[in-house]
């Protein structure tokens, strides 16, 4: 590795500083020595074709307008995190998901925190994914966000800090374990002198999750897994999780309900479906309750999960406490319903709504990270100090006519690591880590996460849609670690489900057209 | 005022259709000035129903008919007492900007239609003038008609303001999420109501009228000067004047989807045919008509 050269003042996770190995990187930064160059870009190859047979594509959309896929970029040099520095984010993380399930039970119900002053109301009310429907419904368990997907940056002092909250339906988790096992097959020599914690029980810990939120009295619960279908660009990760967990993978047209009781159409017949693993936005779930015109959706649903008899996750309404206005709140939400202090600091984040710090903003547009509320994936961020005059002078006038739709950020020092080039060089790319959390009876995270890599020189955008690339994340055995993987389940392969199509449904509205008082009449 | 209020609504549907699932927000609260005394619902075929309050606070009747079925009849029946509400105060235009009135307002007074600009609106804007803003609330209850032609057919269930103002004319729904658009602008937190609305001519007692569902809007008004609460006030820019005790409330909510009388879907392609009424019979002696 002789040249390669960490960039100040970002932290190498692999390298010190001066350019020699961090000690826990040691033994890979020989391995990675001893195959090269040429044997790194020869196992990229190899890496392209199986993704490409095996359909591990991404959907990628130019700026002409069309889209195509390619092969998930999986970089071959891994992350590595010790066991300790893995505990302290695993923690942090548990802390933080509590809270957050705690503010969304709190905004649908009580509003304490609102009570107490502490979020403004109008803030709420204002997420976009705020959802009325589901005021004052209690689920199965009291759990809302089954599935976390939270984003961490590692910031030059070394501290880790959270980007951004998902708790809606957070994606990628399929990349971590397909990375781990493309990773065995390609580069095994490299996991030689490193023992590395498993994440391949991640689907174990999602049903035993969902069968204990399941509202299932006498027989095992029947859990499904709900995708929009194959249009949507995760339809893989879908397929994958429902195939991993032996569960059935649905569409709307395969689930009704009956006198508020969610049924799955089978060849037997209809069947009680007890929770499912929905990976549709709420807008789509239920014409009857949200967007009218979705086709996507099953009529009654939320009737059912207002009843009980359903467990869904995530929950209907959680957008609320991912939303970026809302993260500003998230350590305070951690010291009142946790009552301890943030174990994972925020990123300094100005809410454009208030008027000094708009204008504080407006001033330091070049030197801030500018994003767009209830926005995910990426889409709208402007990085100040990347972008040109132009953009941030629209981005000035986007900003002033609508304040309230966008937060500024610090720019955080994304940390970097060794990324192979096209020749089979490395040289740093930034990063950030999604770890997966699932809360069932309890909080759930597999060691590691999705490790998203920035591939162009420099940049600092990741999402998977704008060209970033992922890593393997290893965090090393020490064997102090508690959680382990659970009991193993039944490999068995759903059945395919009959294509059992009905006729769309159809919608009756009565507009309120009464005619005037003829008093009123003049 | 004393009414009996029946709302019959019955769909005839070309085809058999299953699993009719509605939502009815139909009942009459109860309120600071209105009491529902008797309310009943059925349902053919019969189903299952269930009720509960939603976010708004309005009471959301729910059921569902699985087998197949060629009509369904939904049939309300409600007797209500009102009476007229105190007389609106006259706060000023300053104490919109209180802790206490934008605490009542709260998402009320939020901007809504986040379309870019309505084209018409300034010049909708500019008439409102009003010393206070209980002035510009009446003033708004004759720009609005003076402006717009009531004409059923002009627009339909799903229009918005912009329609409404392309088109010249449309009916109380489309009224209402305009004056909602245009106090808010104001700074004024508006709600659009949905209800029945008892339309007899003054100078003739009838017993008896055929009308429809109606929708009209309450405006938060700041109390007078330092004293007293923000009240909300009821105001039907279709009639021309405050609404009292001839209006009979359901429910509120941002703008219609929020508060609809019937919601439904079923499966099937057959179309349907809608027969909707309401009747509405004044029980109480015709000496007590409104003022």
């Amino acid at each position: 590795m002789a040249g390669y050269r960490p960039q100040a003042p970002f932290l190498d996770e692999l390298f010190e500083a001066d350019g020699t190995p961090r000690q826990t990187a040691e033994p890979l930064i020989r391995d990675l020595e001893s195959l090269g160059a040429d044997g790194l870009a020869e196992a990229g190859r190899r890496r392209d074709a199986m993704f490409m047979q095996q359909g591990i594509t991404f959907e990628t959309s130019s700026t002409g307008g069309g889209s195509h896929d390619r092969p998930f970029p999986l970089d071959l040099v891994p992350r590595v995190l010790s066991g300790e520095e893995w505990r302290a984010i695993k923690r942090g993380l548990a802390q933080r998901i509590r809270a957050l399930n705690h503010f969304v039970d709190d905004v649908y119900h009580a509003r304490e925190i609102v009570r107490e002053g502490l979020v403004p109301w109008r803030l709420v009310a204002s997420c976009s994914h705020f959802a009325r429907a589901v005021h004052g419904i209690r689920p199965p368990g009291g759990v809302y966000t089954h599935v976390a997907g939270c984003d961490l940056v590692r910031h030059s002092d070394g501290t880790w800090r959270v980007i951004e909250d998902n708790v809606r339906i957070p994606s990628g988790i399929s990349y971590v374990l397909e990375n781990r096992a493309a990773m065995a097959r390609l580069v095994p020599e490299l996991f030689a002198s490193y023992r590395v914690r498993p994440v391949e029980h991640y689907p174990q810990l999602l049903l035993r999750a969902l069968r204990s939120v399941a509202p299932s009295a006498e027989s095992e619960a029947t859990v499904v897994v709900w995708t929009p279908g194959p249009a949507n660009p995760a339809y893989f990760e879908h397929a994958f999780l429902a195939r991993q967990m032996g569960v059935e993978l649905v569409e709307a047209s395969d689930l009704v309900v009956r006198d508020d009781v969610l049924y799955m159409r089978t060849t037997r017949g209809l069947e009680r479906a007890h929770a499912v693993y929905r990976r549709l936005d709420d807008d789509f779930v239920d014409p009857l309750e949200f967007r009218p015109d979705s086709l996507l959706g099953v009529p009654g649903l939320v009737r059912a999960y207002r009843a009980g008899s359903v467990a869904i996750a995530n929950a209907f309404g959680t957008g609320v406490a991912d939303d970026k206005a809302i993260y500003r709140f998230v350590p305070d939400m951690i010291r009142f319903y946790l009552g301890e202090e943030p174990i994972l600091e925020n990123v300094r984040t100005y809410l454009l709504s208030e008027p000094e710090e708009l204008e504080h903003v407006l001033a330091r547009l070049d030197q801030l990270v500018v994003k767009p509320t209830g926005e995910s994936g990426g889409r709208g961020v402007m990085i100040g100090p990347h972008a040109s005059e132009q953009e941030i002078e629209r981005m000035r006038g986007v900003i002033s006519a609508h304040p309230d739709r966008w937060i500024a950020q610090d720019v955080v020092q994304l940390s970097t690591v060794p990324t192979v080039g096209e020749d089979g060089v490395l040289a740093p790319r930034h990063v950030d880590l999604r770890p997966f959390a699932v809360f069932g009876e309890r909080i759930d995270i597999v060691p590691g996460g999705l490790t998203r890599v920035a591939l162009e020189e420099g940049s600092l955008i990741v999402n998977s849609s704008r060209g970033g690339g992922s890593k393997d994340t290893w965090v090393l055995e020490d064997g102090d670690d508690a959680d382990r993987a659970g009991p193993p389940i039944a490999d068995t392969q759903p059945p395919a489900l009959p294509d059992l199509r009905y006729g769309g449904w159809t919608g009756q509205q009565q507009q309120q057209q009464q005619r005037r008082a003829a008093a009123g009449e003049r | 005022m004393h009414f009996a209020i029946r709302y019959l609504t019955e769909y005839r549907y070309d085809a058999a259709v299953t699993d009719n699932l509605n939502s009815l927000r139909v009942r009459p609260a109860t309120t600071s000035t209105q009491r529902c005394d008797e309310f009943h619902t059925r349902i053919e075929p019969e189903a299952r129903v269930s009720r509960h309050l939603d976010y708004f606070g309005t009471e959301v009747i729910e059921f569902g008919v699985p087998a197949s079925h060629e009509h369904l009849t939904i049939d309300m029946r409600a007797r209500v007492v009102t009476s007229e509400p105190p007389d609106p105060p006259e706060g000023s235009w300053e104490s919109l900007d209180s802790g206490a009135y934008l605490d009542a307002a709260g998402e009320f007074a939020l901007p809504w239609q986040d379309q870019p600009a309505i084209e018409g609106l300034e010049d909708l804007d500019s008439q409102l003038v009003g010393g206070t803003p209980l002035e510009t609330l009446k003033v708004l209850c004759e720009v609005v008609p003076d402006r717009f032609e009531y004409r059923p057919g002009a627009t339909y269930v799903g229009s918005t303001v912009r329609d409404l103002i392309a088109a010249g004319a449309g009916v109380c729904q489309d009224f209402v999420h305009l004056s909602l658009v245009l106090l808010r602008r104001r700074g004024i937190a508006a709600r659009y109501v949905s209800g029945y609305m008892w339309a007899a001519p003054e100078d003739h007692g009838t017993d008896s009228l055929e009308v429809d569902t109606h929708a009209w809007v309450e405006a938060l008004l700041p109390g007078a000067e330092g004293k007293g609460e923000p009240v909300w006030v009821s105001a039907d820019p279709t009639n021309r004047r405050l609404a009292g005790e001839t209006h009979v409330k359901i429910g509120h909510g941002r703008f219609y989807s929020d508060v609809p009388p019937v919601k439904g879907l079923y499966m099937g392609g057959a179309s349907s045919e809608l027969d909707a009424a309401v009747k509405m019979s004044r029980l109480d002696p015709q000496a007590s008509a409104r003022a």
